[in-house]
């Protein structure tokens, strides 16, 4: 056992000052004059999210005596029986706030989709990894990857929690392209979410875009077929895009986008929780309104807001000194992690480090991005702040395993 | 290796560089809300959660001329719904708790969405108190739902004075776009007095500033006070009205349909004013009727049709007074002088006199009701080209002119001269023929009932023209009360020996005329005259003016009842009941009350109605 001294303390300070920052805003979200206004089991929150700090805290300090081989050589096991659960969850799952995601285990709803992603990261990781020859370059190795991260994606979408499955999604560049996935290919894999994300504002900036990525492929890669390929699925992207918002998709759906567009468009309608997330935050100014006195956060202007919409209350209450301390700790925490995997030798813990950063960080920008309405609103936690029990853990517990693949760091190149 | 070390350093690069920059924009984005944009969204937050409220002023009372209390207000609970926040799937909890049928609430609901998904308005009002408490009580399952208390009139008297009063209803688009200071949804007097003396009635809105959540629930006043305005209670009225006399003749004309004036001669000030049929105004008080509603509309005894002051018919003999004032005053005829009476008055044709043939000089004919009399002096002011001064003299007493009460829609009643009949049959079109007929109030001559009690009451005060009006006085917040001024004006051209020789007609009506078998009150000098206005449809109507004591009367009593045929035996027990009852404080003549409550119009004498001498 080393010396405890040897733990990275500046990514457990970071980690228990976002549980803090959390645990202030749920304390207002829910304990607040607001509560007055919510049922007896969201008041509970707080004191539910306060045991599962304490406890998480117990769990990533017992999990520095595990060593990184253990998991390794059970990730599939691992991988196989939360697939399991997944199904389970199909069944005879929990249906909380229109996602059916949870399990109940008695005392416990289990989200298995949030035990999934460690699972998936560490099998994954562990394919990838696990004989010298394997790399992305070569395509079957690549669409078994695929296949690994994409069956768990649809059974999260099978939930209804399409959060979750951009998360998922999200996994497979990232992890293709540190498995040496060329340069010019991971862009190209990339590329149609931007388009998308674009084309939804206007169909120029989609096509302006799709010129841009092609070009930056043929520069990084300097493959004409690739750089063609990439031409063509950006023209179809921003094709497809405009077809399904006039023809395909239903007046609801439509209208969420619109909202996020546009949300002046119907201001008591789908555009509510836009306007009022950035009321919230707007209003909050340099210092904030004060702990418990934000009066978008106290009279329940805002929809989810110990959830989803937290940083809200963060900025409403805190101002810009509390929001920008958030989101400077989530860039100290991302920077941190990825000079940890920089550090290994082992491409193992490598490509696991670089995945459960990338997790954080979609979660992060979703989330931020749908409460500043830079993004269209997409339900999904923010990481250590949001309420959550499953979600706290698990994200500590993938922060426990980069702690302790580098905690034991010398002893791991052996396995080598 | 050294490739693969390559590849990961430029790869961490490269992710460093990716999320550095998406969090500098997430970071550029919120400096950009809450830095650069906080004006906007901090006024935004604030209007979010501050909401003005106004306060609605207590409605001015209504008092009798003894200060008893005809009508109040009493507190009503009403249950509104935002219709965006309310979930459908709540329709049967909240229909439970209301205890109504799910489908009553659902066709609110879907009302309530119709005029404004993101307003709030009233889903159902009055409802009783128990259900509101419960409705309180569950409010935090029914999101969208709201409970507020308001008011509506309560009418503690026993009498009913629908007309009087009028109702109350909603503003709608064109009262909130004529008034600004009427909001939606106000409450506002329609007809009545609560339309005339709307603006004394209403009061002063008061402003209130409530903290509210996003559910649009209020979690009471915002802090700062000082801006908030206390609404200022409406002033009260104090009508003209006995409320016992208004009692008792609304009870003498249940069942028939008619008017009644009752009026102090002397001021103008109306004691009772009936119209029958009438509608109940108590149940237009607080959750609307709508069958009820309906039926008051489009009923075709027309209960919302004020008899008393709109209806326009021939006043028949009941104008032979002023006719004989203005043949006195014209000099066609003196007290003495005297004109047979064969059966008829023979002008191009017969006209019948159902009068007992013989002399007549103008008191008798009075008295008795003799046509021929009265056509001789119409027949004479025509002959002479005096058509026009006659009609002009004639609207001195009130007749042919908008009349000042104040109610609305009352008639002005029609009193023809050669310009009016020139523009309704055409110029050189009528002749003598046509008017003849206008001195005995036949014909195109009409008024209505309180246009005969405002004549009535200038014959008899001494010729002084009078205001009939409903207001005595203004009492305001403070408790000062402002009476309202009675105008008396004399009307110059009449003499006091004109008025005392058709006063002495009109006693002999009661003495020895038509009134002679009810008008008499055993202790009191009553005088009178009834009249008959054809009505080519069914029975007559009958007419009945009266006053009392006949030396300084104090009252005037006009009686019109439709199709009630004789006045002598329907409308003059009627006048007869009221007169006794004000002067003597209680009616002894308990059989004459069930006569006329059990009274039932016999014989058709439609026929005869072109004739009539009563």
């Amino acid at each position: 056992m080393n010396n405890l001294r040897n733990l990275n303390w500046s990514i457990i300070g970071a980690w228990l000052l976002l549980a803090i920052i959390g645990l202030v805003a749920i304390y207002s979200a829910t304990q607040g004059p607001v509560s007055e206004f919510l049922p007896d089991y969201i008041q509970n929150n707080f004191s539910k999210q306060l045991v599962w700090v304490s406890l998480a805290v117990v769990l990533v300090l017992a999990f520095q005596f595990f060593t990184p081989r253990s998991y390794m050589q059970l990730s599939y096991l691992f991988y196989g029986i939360v697939m399991i659960l997944m199904i389970c969850t199909y069944f005879f799952g929990t249906e909380i706030n229109g996602a059916k995601s949870w399990l109940r285990l008695g005392f416990f709803n289990l989200q298995t989709s949030e035990l999934m992603k460690i699972a998936t990261i560490l099998a994954t990781a562990q394919y990838l990894t696990s004989r010298r020859d394997i790399s992305a370059e070569n395509i079957r190795y690549a669409f078994i990857a695929v296949m690994m991260i994409l069956v768990p994606t649809v059974f999260v979408i099978l939930q209804n929690d399409f959060g979750t499955a951009i998360v998922f999604l999200t996994l497979i560049p990232v992890m293709l392209f540190w498995s040496g996935l060329p340069y010019g290919v991971s862009i190209y894999i990339v590329s149609p979410a931007l388009i998308l994300y674009l084309t939804v504002f206007d169909w120029k900036y989609g096509a302006i875009a799709t010129v841009l990525i092609s070009a930056l492929i043929f520069i990084v890669q300097k493959r004409p077929w690739l750089t063609f390929t990439s031409l063509i699925t950006g023209i179809i992207t921003v094709i497809g895009v405009n077809v399904a918002l006039t023809d395909i998709l239903q007046p609801h759906q439509i209208s969420r986008i619109t909202a996020f567009t546009n949300p002046a468009f119907d201001p008591t309608g789908a555009g509510w929780n836009v306007i009022q997330a950035k009321t919230a935050i707007g209003s909050g100014g340099f210092l904030g309104k004060g702990f418990m006195e934000g009066t978008q956060t106290q009279l329940k202007f805002l929809p989810e807001q110990w959830t989803d919409f937290i940083a809200c209350v963060v900025g409403e209450e805190f101002g810009f000194l509390g929001l920008g301390l958030l989101i400077v700790t989530f860039l100290f925490l991302f920077l941190r992690l990825l000079k940890l995997a920089g550090n290994h030798k082992h491409p193992f813990a490598q490509l696991v480090t670089v995945s459960v950063t990338a997790v954080f960080f979609i979660h992060f920008v979703i989330n931020i991005g749908s409460a500043t309405a830079l993004l269209p609103v997409i339900g999904i936690p923010l990481p250590f702040v949001s309420y959550g029990g499953s979600a706290f853990l698990t994200n500590s517990l993938m922060l426990a395993i980069c702690l302790n693949m580098e905690f034991h760091k010398r002893e791991f190149s052996i396995y080598r | 290796m050294s490739n693969s070390s390559n590849r990961i350093r430029t790869s961490i690069l490269a992710l460093q560089v990716i999320m550095v920059l998406l969090c500098l924009v997430v970071l550029g984005r919120v400096f950009y809300l809450q830095i650069v944009q906080y004006d906007v969204y901090d006024e935004l937050g604030e209007k979010n959660s501050i909401r003005q409220e106004y306060v609605d002023p207590a409605r001015g009372l209504i008092y009798d001329r003894n200060m008893k209390l005809l009508v109040d207000n009493q507190p009503i609970y009403s249950i509104t719904i935002t219709p965006v926040n309310f979930e459908d799937e709540n329709i049967p909890l909240l229909a439970q708790l209301l205890e109504e049928p799910d489908s009553l609430i659902n066709v609110l609901v879907n009302d309530a969405k119709r005029y404004s998904r993101f307003r709030t308005s009233k889903l159902i009002s009055d409802i009783d108190f128990k259900a509101f408490s419960l409705i309180q009580e569950n409010l935090w399952q029914l999101p969208g739902i709201g409970h507020q208390i308001d008011s509506k009139r309560n009418y503690p008297a026993e009498m009913t004075g629908s007309h009087i009063f009028g109702y109350l209803r909603e503003a709608d688009e064109s009262d909130y776009q004529s008034n600004e200071s009427i909001r939606l949804g106000d409450k506002i007097g329609k007809s009545g007095l609560e339309l005339i003396y709307e603006e004394d009635l209403k009061g002063d809105l008061g402003i209130n500033y409530l903290k509210v959540n996003a559910l649009g629930q209020s979690l009471g006043r915002f802090n700062d006070e000082k801006n908030s305005i206390a609404p200022v209670q409406g002033d009260n009225i104090i009508t003209t009205i006995d409320a016992d006399l208004q009692a008792f003749a609304e009870k003498l004309m249940k069942g028939k349909s008619g008017g009644i004036v009752a009026m102090n001669p002397n001021n103008g000030e109306i004691l009772a004013l009936v119209s029958s049929p009438e509608y109940e105004v108590r149940k237009l008080a607080g959750r609307i009727d709508k069958e009820y509603w309906q039926f008051i509309n489009s009923d075709s005894t027309r209960p919302l049709y004020n008899r008393a002051i709109s209806s326009r018919q021939p006043p028949g003999s009941t104008f032979k007074p002023l006719m004989g004032i203005i043949g006195l005053h014209l000099g066609i005829v003196t007290p003495q002088t005297e004109i047979y009476n064969s059966g008829y008055y023979i002008r191009g044709r017969a006209y019948k006199d159902l009068a007992d043939p013989g002399l007549y000089n103008m008191e008798s004919a009075i008295a008795h009701s003799s046509n021929t009399y009265f056509f001789s002096v119409m027949d004479k002011i025509a002959t002479t080209g005096q058509l026009n001064a006659w009609s002009k003299l004639a609207k001195d007493f009130g007749l042919g002119v908008p009349n000042d009460v104040d109610l609305p829609s009352a008639n002005r009643g029609i009193l023809p001269d050669s310009t009016y009949l020139d523009r309704r049959f055409g110029k050189k079109k009528w002749g003598l023929g046509d008017v003849l007929n206008f001195g005995i109030g036949q014909g195109l001559v009409s008024a209505s009932p309180l246009q005969i009690a405002q004549m009535t009451s200038s014959i008899v005060n001494g010729g002084y023209k009078i205001d009939p009006h409903l207001l005595k006085g203004i009492e305001k917040a403070d408790g000062s009360i402002i009476e309202s001024t009675n105008s008396s004006e004399k009307i110059g051209w009449v003499k006091d020996e004109y008025l005392e020789t058709v006063k002495k007609g009109m006693r002999g009506n009661v003495l020895e005329g038509s009134g002679r078998y009810y008008a008499g009150i055993p202790g009191i000098e009553v005088s009178g005259k009834t009249g008959t206005a054809q009505n080519p449809f069914g029975f007559s109507h009958g007419w009945y003016t009266s006053f009392a004591p006949s030396q300084n009367p104090e009252i005037v009593v006009t009686v019109f009842l439709e199709n009630a045929g004789w006045a002598s035996i329907s409308a003059v027990p009627i006048a007869s009941l009221i007169l006794e009852k004000h002067l003597k404080g209680e009616v002894e003549r308990e059989w004459l009350v069930n006569y006329v409550l059990n009274f039932v119009p016999k014989e058709d004498n439609s026929e005869a109605s072109a004739t009539i001498n009563e």
